[in-house]
């Protein structure tokens, strides 16, 4: 049992945590440019998750969650969850049904250069084709282009179960990252700005925001290795982890990005300024693989 | 990372729960508190003889010298075992005796530790003053130097255990004029010395529990300075951390059985069908998964480099308020019946009535989230 990082994954999580902030920063997130799909492809990022790159769940909940730090673009997650489990190598758009059924409004996000997107269905996660040249428009999350399609085109379900509770972990990380991104951001700022001739984080009830902000990452982020390594192991309980851990990470998005506005005050209203990126991408990540109430009560059969 | 054991940690699990199953009393603890403490001590007898006390203390002083893994296996299967509280021997084991190990001379250790271990002695601990709480280096209780004594005046507060223990873990100012943390001594106190009277303090659920301590002229040999005289800060510190790192590790693991226990209940009354209920134990077993894989990391980071990481303070508040909601929880599964409470049950309206403390005592929820703040996050110092 041992639930820290060795020196491998360290290495790994260090190199990404560079690589991002060279190539990818979060500040840049209201404006990726189509050129960093291409980079992500050379650089390995859209193939990592292929089945013979042999990388476990832990592994990658760390990375990704340091990709979600710096809001990387959202079809990140359903391409890692197609290469490992359909051989879509490359750029796989994230599809969300707005019922989580076929029939209803497809959004698409990431499109363009994507043949095809994935998403879950019927609790299954699953393939469509997508028509050529699907662009977009940014919605409330601005770091991705977002198309409609109406009505839903027919899903092929990936063949394992698994892939499902992938996506949802892989997103979980995400919103993890997202978590630790409005944290950091709330604490930096609380240090910097002063108010009454002092920094605002001197005092308490600022200081209690952040507190909270960081017990908030601290659970999600500890749930969500714990939950990657039940899947690693094959556990009987790995569905209720990995669940578990997409709601405390969706949660923690949530509030911090909502914490983050509040600490930084008048301009954490203003388009300019950052934090709202972190909170709009929260909300996103709540409708990708949203968790089952009855898997978390145990409830489910 | 994985979160299997190993074959040995494995085997060292199927042993903790064999000895469990035969040997885990089925009396409950006495109400009574003399017979309580003869229970506590009796059943920590037991686990000593049976090489259960002290699972990761050194071997000299009577312990297992295993890991803290195994360690927590332990508590894991105790709580599933439903074994005893520690009662009367908490302070003892789990906050004297760790800091006699980390600060002691060996005379001190060989003299106190086993007998920790054995239940022989009963501890508490003397550092909260009425003028001295979440402010604790405003501690005035003062003892001065005569030969080679010191004698000790002031007064201690919410002290449990004072009314049974043999020892106290006692912080004074052993220098005359010295300001906040400077000038403290961490002193082993006899409980039967002379000059000390005991005020029991009834507490909000009936019980009485804790205590307040005056000290009017009570001689302490210097020899009972831990960690030599002035220090007292410092190794009153050590504990502390060690309460915010692995300490509570046995409160953790209880609160897994808590959630398996409500969800029963409430599956069995049908409550769980209500939406306001389903979402609360949703919510409160994702954090109980979340607290063990918390919980797990942080005895990963002790084990990898020898010490609780930052994050343990988090451990500390998150496990602290939980525990209440869990508490809340099994009130609003009784429903009216707990209306009838009388002083003197001791039941769940007991429990969530003596929960305050565990947002209170040890450094309040407030002063943990200080502590997050300028420790994990770097924000300035307010105090």
């Amino acid at each position: 049992m041992d639930l820290t990082p060795n020196s491998e994954q360290q290495a790994l999580l260090s190199a990404t945590a560079d690589w991002c902030r060279d190539n990818m920063p979060l500040e840049q997130a209201r404006s990726r440019q189509p050129a960093l799909w291409n980079q992500l492809a050379e650089m390995g990022w859209l193939g990592m998750t292929a089945p013979g790159m042999d990388l476990d769940h832990a592994t990658e909940a760390l990375v990704f969650a340091e990709l979600g730090r710096h809001l990387a673009p959202v079809g990140m997650i359903s391409s890692a969850v197609a290469a490992r489990w359909s051989g879509h190598q490359g750029k796989t758009a994230l599809a969300l049904l707005d019922r989580d059924l076929t029939g209803g409004l497809l959004r698409v996000y990431d499109a363009p250069g994507a043949t095809h997107a994935l998403g879950l269905v019927g609790g299954l996660a699953a393939l469509t084709a997508l028509p050529a040249d699907l662009g977009g428009e940014p919605g409330l999350d601005l770091s991705a282009p977002l198309a409609h399609i109406d009505p839903a085109p027919p899903f092929t379900a990936l063949g394992d179960p698994r892939a499902a509770l992938h996506l949802q972990l892989v997103s979980a990380a995400f919103a993890v990252g997202v978590a630790e991104a409005a944290r950091d951001m709330a604490a930096e700022y609380a240090k910097m700005r002063e108010q009454f001739e002092r920094p605002i984080g001197w005092f308490q009830a600022l200081k209690h925001i952040c507190a909270d902000m960081a017990v908030r990452s601290a659970v999600a982020s500890s749930q969500l290795l714990y939950a990657a390594c039940a899947l690693d192991a094959g556990d009987d309980d790995a569905a209720f982890h990995v669940a578990s851990a997409k709601h405390l990470a969706d949660q923690a998005a949530i509030d911090n990005g909502r914490a983050n506005i509040q600490v930084h005050g008048g301009i954490g209203m203003t388009d300019e300024a950052y934090p709202h990126l972190c909170l709009k991408r929260a909300h996103l990540l709540t409708f990708v693989a949203p968790p089952v109430r009855d898997v978390i009560l145990g409830e489910a059969a | 990372m994985d979160i299997q054991f190993s074959p040995e940690e494995q085997r060292f699990r199927e042993e903790c729960r064999d000895w469990l199953h035969t040997n885990v009393p089925a009396e409950q603890r006495p109400m009574d508190a003399a017979d309580a403490v003869e229970f506590d001590k009796a059943w920590q007898r037991r686990l000593f003889d049976a090489g259960w006390a002290g699972i990761n203390w050194p071997v000299e002083y009577g312990g297992r010298g295993l890991s803290i893994v195994q360690q927590v296996i332990w508590l894991e299967e105790y709580a599933r075992a439903h074994a005893p509280w520690i009662g009367a021997n908490f302070v003892g084991v789990n906050h004297g005796g760790p800091t006699l190990i980390i600060n002691a001379s060996e005379a001190q250790k060989e003299c106190h530790l086993p007998r920790i271990l054995k239940g022989e002695t009963i501890w508490c601990q003397g550092f909260s003053e009425p003028g001295a709480g979440s402010d604790l280096a405003g501690i005035k209780t003062r003892a001065r130097i005569e030969g080679d004594e010191l004698v000790v005046n002031g007064s201690k507060i919410w002290t449990s255990f004072a009314h049974v223990a043999d020892w106290q873990e006692l912080v004074v100012r052993t220098e005359e004029g010295s300001q906040r943390h400077r000038g403290l001594s961490w002193v082993i106190c006899d409980m039967h010395a002379p000059g000390i009277e005991i005020r029991p303090i009834r507490k909000i659920s009936g019980q009485v529990e804790f205590a307040q301590v005056f000290y009017d002229d009570v001689r302490i040999p210097l020899e009972n300075v831990v960690g030599g005289l002035g220090n007292g800060w410092k190794v009153a510190m050590s504990t502390l951390s060690f309460e915010r790192g692995t300490g509570f590790i046995a409160d953790q693991v209880k609160q897994s059985q808590e959630i398996a226990e409500l969800l029963e209940r409430a599956r069995a009354t049908g409550a769980i069908r209500d939406d306001r209920i389903a979402e609360q134990l949703m919510q409160m077993r994702a954090e109980v998964a979340a607290l063990r894989a918390m919980t797990y990391r942080n005895i990963s980071e002790v084990v990898r480099s020898g010490q609780p990481g930052p994050e343990a303070s988090v451990i500390r508040l998150f496990t602290s308020e939980l525990g209440q909601r869990l508490e809340r929880m099994a009130l609003l599964l009784a429903g009216d019946d707990i209306l009838d409470f009388r002083y003197g049950d001791d039941n769940q309206i007991a429990d969530y009535l003596r929960g305050f403390a565990a947002t209170i005592a040890g450094g309040t929820a407030q002063i943990q989230r200080d502590i997050i703040a300028e420790r994990l996050l770097g924000l300035p110092k307010s105090r």
